[in-house]
């Protein structure tokens, strides 16, 4: 009687997040070196990147969309940020945060394209993305930017009480969004249109408008996970974010996010985020093959899918 | 192929067809001793149906009486918690190949729009006999062509389904229901919700013929007079309990409507608004866009206009237009004296013009919201403060509302698709009710709901009008419209072809120009 009130999507999370730490559990048990600080700090640190591109993913797609593009945007205004501070010999600080209005700028571009034109945003996504990639070598001609100033570094570097600072920069953001999302009248907005987009037009929603205000939030957070990864790098690759989309994507799915739109939270696609950091680590600690890291991740985001699917045919009978 | 006779008058209260039925031997599935859980609730409890061969069985009932569930477990999409179903004299859980004997046609039209007709009728392949690698269009077509025939569908094999009429899909998928298999028992669940009364003879001429062939037909309809006019027996189920089975022929509708509410129903009550009527609050001028042409009328305070008109006649298109969710080529509306800006749905909300559509499940619900947050979204400027919504006020806010409309749910948090029609409905006005409307729009604000809630509902609209708003109401039942509003327009073919007051027109005025006709034709 009680797990009625909970409300599904945070019975959902509950269970990512047991998982999660039972997950953790485990693989202290098995390995010695899993629970250790080192050994902490880097899955934290991987977390941070993707966390933010995940934590916009999950937006989008809580509205029933979809950005391909989000880790060719992170490489870009990386590369931008680089430039800026490198070639161009503005403030450090200013070069990240142009860098992150530039994201934000691709965002907006993108959700433009695909409100303006009813296109389907996973299509025009997979297109921006090979258009934001070109112009990163275009810009770049495949040559990592160096000499990123010291100063800037401890974003991507730094520690604080032993916690890296982009994990906790990632950290703060999601839970900010996730509140957002959940507590706001935007987010109900968000989760009315993912759920049934005429429905939300007739209650008067502006349902383009935040649309694009979404896409332009992914943008941005997908352009800050760049930066910050420039910072951590000490380089401005231009690869940065090649393997970001597809894990943000699973993540979100592992989290309870439907990708139909219109169930799930941010939070528990951070936490799916967190079940598929603990299992590439724990695969590297015991020194699995990297060529099997895919496999186990693809089986992982099936199970979790089959596992949505057959909790729902439990709680609500079939059909 | 068995011949569809002639279209004829059906005579009212026509006794069931043949000697079979009269004895227990004509009995083609029988459901015994049902009972269905799900997590939380009791859908049916010990129901027994048997549905014999050449006669049209209803199943009447409220929303939530559990009509549904019972049509799931006779078409064997659900399996009963406890209790058997018997097919042709053999339980039907040790074979269910058994089902297959049993036909369903949903109320929604479910056919795939964008294939054409002979695709439609034979889908799936296999079941049909055209399960090979490549699919032989010209034998399907020639195929299709003869059920189409049979069942006197106007359309052509070849025609994609989304150019038909609503009426000729309707009767496409119970085509398509009896083409595949032989059949024993066909259910219509809802059929005619869609249908105009010409498009519903139709229908009825066919369901006839299907009972004269000795088919089994299981009619479920929220309109009394169809029931009494097709059914030859009926089975009355209430809160998930069976209420009886009686011949239709012992029954009346007030006893009918009794049996089903457990208490005495008034339906012959007119519902006027005990109101002056005061200014003008909605001008609309020449509007033109596709589907409709000039139209232009007024709507005073406290005023209840229905628009009455046949299915495609432009009512539903033009109203959409009016409150900015389809586009206008020309014209322009004016609301308590602002020109509204056209083709923007929020700034029509934000000036008080609210819409509800008649599909309530494609525009109405947020089916996997919870009843709290279907409601709540229409609350924000009451329940957030800077930018984040208090939940405390929201759950007060949203109970006042649950209570006040009578919406029927075990709690607040439930998915709103888990909710039956009639609540959903009573949920969806509240919650546009919140938003203190100047004038609102209904579309078919009674479809596939129950006589008791249809009370409510035309109650809900005299209180609003009551209150100065001004109330336009879409409609196919005429009794609807006669009982609820005080003027009646009447659309035929994108135009406005006549306004009457409600008081003093007669149902043939009213009905000659639904059809497009002036004064003395037809």
């Amino acid at each position: 009687m009680k797990l009625k009130n909970i409300g599904f999507s945070t019975m959902q999370i509950g269970i990512v997040a047991i998982v999660l730490a039972a997950l953790i559990a485990v693989s202290s048990l098995v390995s010695e070196y899993f629970a250790s600080s080192y050994n902490m700090m880097i899955i934290a640190r991987s977390l941070a990147f993707i966390g933010l591109v995940t934590t916009g993913q999950a937006m989008l797609m809580l509205l029933g969309e979809l950005d391909i593009s989000l880790g060719t945007i992170g490489g870009l205004c990386g590369v931008i940020a680089g430039m800026l501070m490198v070639n161009l010999g503005l403030n450090p600080f200013v070069s990240m945060l142009l860098a992150v209005m530039f994201g934000a700028l691709f965002g907006l571009f993108n959700g433009l394209l695909v409100t303006g034109l009813g296109l389907h945003s996973l299509v025009l996504t997979i297109a921006m993305a090979g258009v934001y990639k070109g112009i990163n070598l275009v810009l770049t001609k495949g040559v990592a930017i160096t000499n990123i100033p010291e100063q800037v570094q401890f974003l991507g570097r730094g520690q604080v009480w032993g916690i890296p600072v982009p994990f906790i920069i990632m950290l703060v953001i999601a839970l900010l969004i996730t509140v957002i999302a959940h507590k706001s009248p935007f987010g109900r907005y968000i989760f009315a249109i993912g759920d049934n987009p005429p429905a939300a037009r007739m209650l008067g929603i502006k349902t383009n408008r935040i649309r694009i205000m979404v896409f332009t939030l992914a943008g941005t957070l997908a352009a800050l996970a760049g930066t910050l990864m420039v910072a951590r790098l000490g380089t401005a690759q231009p690869s940065i974010g090649d393997s970001w989309v597809l894990p943000s994507i699973a993540a979100a799915v592992i989290g309870g996010v439907a990708t139909t739109g219109g169930v799930g939270s941010p939070l528990g696609a951070i936490l799916g985020a967190g079940i598929i950091g603990v299992i590439e680590n724990i695969i590297v600690l015991y020194g699995v093959s990297p060529y099997w890291q895919g496999v186990i991740s693809g089986v992982v985001v099936v199970l979790a899918i089959s596992f949505d699917s057959i909790s729902r045919r439990f709680l609500f009978g079939r059909h | 192929m068995a011949s569809v006779r002639a279209p004829a008058p059906t005579s009212p209260a026509e006794p069931p067809g043949g000697a079979a039925t009269d004895t227990t031997d004509g009995v083609l599935v029988e459901a015994r001793g049902i009972t269905q859980t799900y997590p939380g609730v009791t859908a049916l409890e010990d129901v027994a149906i048997s549905i014999r061969a050449g006669s049209v069985h209803v199943i009447a009932g409220e929303n939530g009486a559990g009509k549904s569930t019972l049509v799931k477990i006779l078409t064997g999409t659900e399996s009963p918690t406890r209790g058997e179903v018997i097919i042709g004299g053999r339980p039907a859980a040790e074979d269910p190949q058994l089902f297959h004997r049993i036909g369903y046609v949903p109320q929604e039209l479910s056919l795939f729009s964008h294939m054409t007709v002979a695709e439609n009728l034979f889908m799936p392949f296999e079941q049909s006999g055209y399960g090979g690698a490549l699919l032989n269009t010209r034998r399907m077509q020639r195929n299709a062509a003869e059920q189409l025939e049979r069942f006197k569908i106007n359309a052509r094999p070849e025609q994609q389904v989304q150019s038909l009429s609503v009426s000729d899909q309707q009767l496409l998928m119970i085509a398509r229901a009896l083409s595949h298999r032989e059949l024993d028992v066909l259910i219509l669940d809802e059929p005619t919700s869609s249908l105009t009364a010409s498009e519903v003879e139709r229908l009825f001429d066919l369901i006839n013929a299907l009972r004269d062939e000795g088919k089994g037909i299981v009619f479920i309809s929220h309109k009394s007079e169809e029931v009494f006019e097709m059914g030859d027996e009926t089975t009355v189920l209430r809160n998930g309990k069976l209420v009886g089975t009686y011949p239709m022929a012992d029954l009346d509708e007030r006893r009918l409507l009794s049996l089903m509410a457990g208490r005495e129903v008034d339906t012959d009550e007119r519902f006027k608004p005990e109101v002056d009527e005061g200014e003008v609050i909605l001008q609309v001028r020449g509007l033109t866009g596709p589907g409709f042409e000039n139209i232009s009328f007024e709507l005073r305070r406290g005023e209840v206009l229905g628009l009455a008109g046949l299915v495609g006649a432009g009512r539903t298109e033009s109203m959409q237009a009016v409150f900015g969710y389809l586009p206008v080529k020309s014209g322009d509306v004016v609301l308590d004296g602002e020109p509204l800006k056209l083709g923007d749905t929020s700034a029509s909300v934000r000036a008080g013009l609210l819409y509800l559509s008649e599909e309530r499940k494609l525009h109405g619900i947020l089916p996997l919201q919870s009843v709290l947050h279907n409601i709540g979204v229409t609350l924000f400027d009451e329940t957030a403060r800077r930018g984040l919504i208090s939940a405390s006020k929201e759950r007060a806010r949203v109970s006042e509302i649950v209570q006040r409309f009578d919406v029927k749910t075990s709690s607040l948090g439930n998915r709103i698709m888990f909710l039956s029609g009639g609540n959903q409905q009573k949920a969806i006005i509240g919650r546009a009710m919140a938003l203190q409307p100047k004038v609102l729009i209904l579309d078919e604000p009674t479809r596939g709901i129950d006589v008791r809630t249809k009370i409510e509902v035309y109650r809900i609209i005299t209180q609003l009008a009551e209150a100065g708003v001004g109330v336009i109401v879409i409609s196919s039942e005429m009794t609807e419209l006669r009982k609820c509003s005080t003027r009646i327009a009447c659309l035929y073919a994108g135009r406005i072809q006549a306004e009457f007051d409600n008081e003093t027109c007669s149902n043939e005025e009213l009905v000659t120009a639904i059809f497009g006709g002036r004064r003395d034709e037809q």
